[in-house]
């Protein structure tokens, strides 16, 4: 299992929000994504709209999943290659293990994937003494520096061109440089060594065809190829969800990935793997697996109002919109899958009580959804989730975050029921708010239970007469 | 089939789904079997394109290929082709080593560009991945050592700059992927206009849907990138640094 740590959400967006560099890089990266994605969008030869159809496609998928699945594995069975269900994580890595053992693999290179990070993949290999190389240039940055990615796409954004170079200088005992283009082509160097050498590839799956028997890795940088290529053996791993029927509904999904991960209307490389290499083909790997991960999928998928969630296909689109993600970084969110979609998607994930901040930081401006490849509804399910939080539910096994707070709103709305009781609350406050500290008119502290509403904030004062009193006396 | 732990897991989907509806019914709907309208539309609109109209494509290709820095050369015939390509050997130092090679797909194609004669006088040797005496490790390491790939495509597709590759015998994977330049060559007739006219051939034409994706097809659009350090754009993170194309224009 990845580590989580999204209960430190609100020191860790503090330390976040105080960082300048990771200020800086978070701007740039929302002014050229999110509005480079928005253009592409409304450049679709369909237009923005694509995106509501593409939603309907995810959800038939989703609704449809059992048939879907066995579909896809009976075809990829077909071509010679092996499929495995996993329940959890653990079964996953351990199926992982096996394949490793049989294959006597020493070397493991990883084609960026983010459910191999969600189920600790490069651990429990590392923990076999197996040697893992991350492949793609930020997910290797970030793996040298022992850190975790801050970005679906761009893993590596809080860090700097002489960060780099000092763990470059570090690692691979180079003289330190500070030049992009010389750094990436250090790495190329160090990294096709790797390729070179590893028995075994690993890769995520961006989105599998069922009806073709295919999973199709997208990238840029050339490295899942490589992977899926020169090592003897390719294990790819996907969540479950993360599959289209047709060849149809692949071409609107792989258009809007690509579209909405990095406003490119094709990333540089799209490879569909269906099997091992034929007798007859030079190159590829001889043993092709691929495991389907459930980890807390499937009970989503049995709760109505988050299904849609699994709708996701991992763009990273909203996480260059959001105003939060803006300021607090991936690192925040204590898990894989940060952003709009981590806030939604880790609760459910790894205990709604447990990664509660990150439901509770997000604005409800909706732009994510308008940003969201597939059109998902992310505000609504933020409200579902704050929802569980004031009430509590015994499915989900959340426990009410805050009885006070309840039992305020409980008071207000006797209180607001009842006219006179309400003249007089009214007056008793614009009495007392005399007593407040204040600032150029504002009330600068309010008195507990309700002192956290002006933490961050304040508050205009009450008015000395109110409205209605006003009214009658005109 | 066996310990692959599908039966549980799909009965787990089942359950979640709470899904009355029979799987068999399901799948029907799901996995339509009959060739749509649109599709139909589309495969008329393919067969009947005019030299002119691939033209078009052509151009549409050239605008595409400039901000993804891949190289687009409209070649007459075949000769012109070996000419640039000897040009290029000549002019491109290698990425590894202080040897230049050149490694090219077994493919009619490429074997009419006659590449092993004309390279011969700038003494880089040409290595074809088809011939029957060499084994998969002797390809790979001449891949490796090659500075240069050459291969063929299936399609282009015009509106992204795509080379859309099969796996074949003879045609390695690996050489558009590992040598630091990426040379391809094709006919104007292989231009398509996008993705929804790929899936259409490779799903409803009678011809092109018997080898189907095969186990492994490939897109390319350009040399590889990584924007990874700072934003700052960089080409020749793990693939080919360069991609050139050309594109023959009349047959001969």
């Amino acid at each position: 299992m990845c580590k989580i740590t999204s209960e430190n959400y609100v020191a860790e967006a503090r330390k976040a929000i105080k960082n300048p560099i990771l200020q800086k890089a978070l701007a740039d990266l929302q002014n050229r994504f999110g509005r480079g994605t928005a253009e592409c969008y409304r450049r679709l030869p369909e237009g923005p709209d694509l995106r509501i159809k593409a939603h309907k496609t995810r959800m038939d998928a989703i609704e449809n999943l059992d048939v879907v699945l066995e579909t896809l594995a009976d075809n990829v069975r077909k071509n010679g290659g092996h499929v495995f269900f996993a329940k959890d994580s653990q079964a996953a890595v351990k199926y992982c293990l096996e394949v490793a053992r049989q294959h006597q693999v020493k070397r493991v290179v990883n084609g960026k994937s983010m459910v191999s990070e969600e189920i600790g993949l490069n651990e429990a290999l590392m923990g076999a003494g197996i040697e893992v190389s991350e492949t793609d240039l930020g997910e290797y940055i970030i793996q040298l520096a022992g850190e975790t990615p801050s970005h679906i796409i761009a893993p590596a954004i809080h860090k700097t061109r002489r960060d780099v170079g000092r763990l470059f200088a570090d690692h691979l005992d180079i003289p330190f440089e500070n030049d992009p283009p010389k750094l990436t082509w250090i790495a190329r160097k160090a990294l096709r060594q790797k390729f070179l050498a590893a028995d075994m590839g690993t890769s995520g799956c961006n989105i599998a065809c069922a009806e073709t028997g295919h999973i199709t890795t997208v990238s840029n940088e050339g490295n899942i190829r490589m992977s899926a290529t020169l090592p003897k053996v390719h294990v790819a791993f996907m969540g479950m969800e993360r599959v289209a029927a047709t060849l149809e509904d692949h071409d609107i999904l792989l258009r809007l990935l690509c579209r909405g991960a990095a406003a490119q209307n094709m990333a540089t490389y799209v490879s569909y793997i269906g099997g091992p290499r034929q007798a007859d083909q030079a190159d590829g790997p001889q043993a092709f697996h691929l495991v389907i991960l459930d980890n807390g999928r499937s009970r989503i998928l049995s709760d109505p109002e988050f299904r849609e969630i699994l709708c996701c296909i991992r763009c990273a689109a909203c996480l260059n919109v959001c105003p939060v993600y803006a300021k607090i970084g991936g690192h925040s969110y204590g898990y894989v899958y940060t952003g709009p979609v981590g806030a939604v998607v880790t609760p459910l994930l790894v205990g709604i009580n447990r990664a509660k901040d990150l439901c509770l930081g997000e604005t409800l401006c909706g732009a994510c959804q308008e940003a969201c490849a597939v059109n998902i509804d992310l505000p609504r399910m933020l409200m579902v989730l704050r929802k569980k939080l004031a009430q509590g539910d015994p499915t989900w096994g959340v426990i009410p975050v805050d009885r006070t707070e309840k039992r305020i709103w409980q008071a207000w709305s006797w209180i607001i029921r009842n006219r006179s009781v309400y003249d007089l609350a009214l007056r008793l406050m614009a009495l007392g708010q005399k007593l407040l500290p204040q600032r150029n008119g504002m009330i600068r502290r309010l008195p507990p239970p309700v002192n956290g509403w002006t933490q961050t904030r304040d508050l205009r004062p009450l008015a000395a007469e109110s409205f209605i009193r006003r009214w009658n006396r005109k | 089939m066996k310990n692959s732990g599908q039966e549980e897991f799909i009965k787990t989907i089942k359950t979640a789904l709470g899904t009355s509806r029979a799987a068999s019914g399901r799948k029907a709907d799901l996995f339509a079997g009959d060739i749509s309208a649109e599709s139909r539309a589309i495969l008329e609109r393919i067969q009947n394109r005019s030299a002119a109209d691939h033209k078009k494509l052509l151009d549409t290709l050239i605008e595409a290929a400039g901000p993804i820095n891949l190289e687009v050369i409209a070649c007459d015939d075949t000769g012109a082709v070996t000419t640039a390509i000897a040009a290029l050997v000549r002019e491109k130092d290698p990425e590894w080593g202080e040897q230049k090679g050149v490694v090219a797909w077994a493919h009619p194609l490429i074997e009419r560009l006659n590449l092993p004669a004309a390279l011969a006088e700038q003494n880089v040797p040409v290595f074809v991945t088809g011939l029957k005496k060499s084994t998969d490790e002797d390809i790979r390491q001449r891949i490796v050592d090659a500075f240069i790939g050459v291969t063929s495509a299936d399609f282009c597709m015009a509106d992204t700059a795509t080379l859309v590759m099969r796996t074949r015998p003879g045609h390695a994977r690996s050489v558009s992927l590992v040598p630091a330049i990426h040379i391809a060559v094709i006919k104007l007739d292989q231009m398509i206009a996008d993705l929804k006219e790929l899936y259409a051939l490779l799903k409803w034409d009678p011809h092109e849907r018997q080898e189907g994706l095969t186990n492994c097809l490939t897109f390319i659009s350009g040399p590889s990138k990584t924007a990874d350090i700072e934003a700052t754009m960089v080409h020749g993170a793990h693939g080919p640094r360069e991609v050139h194309l050309f594109v023959i224009i009349t047959h001969d």
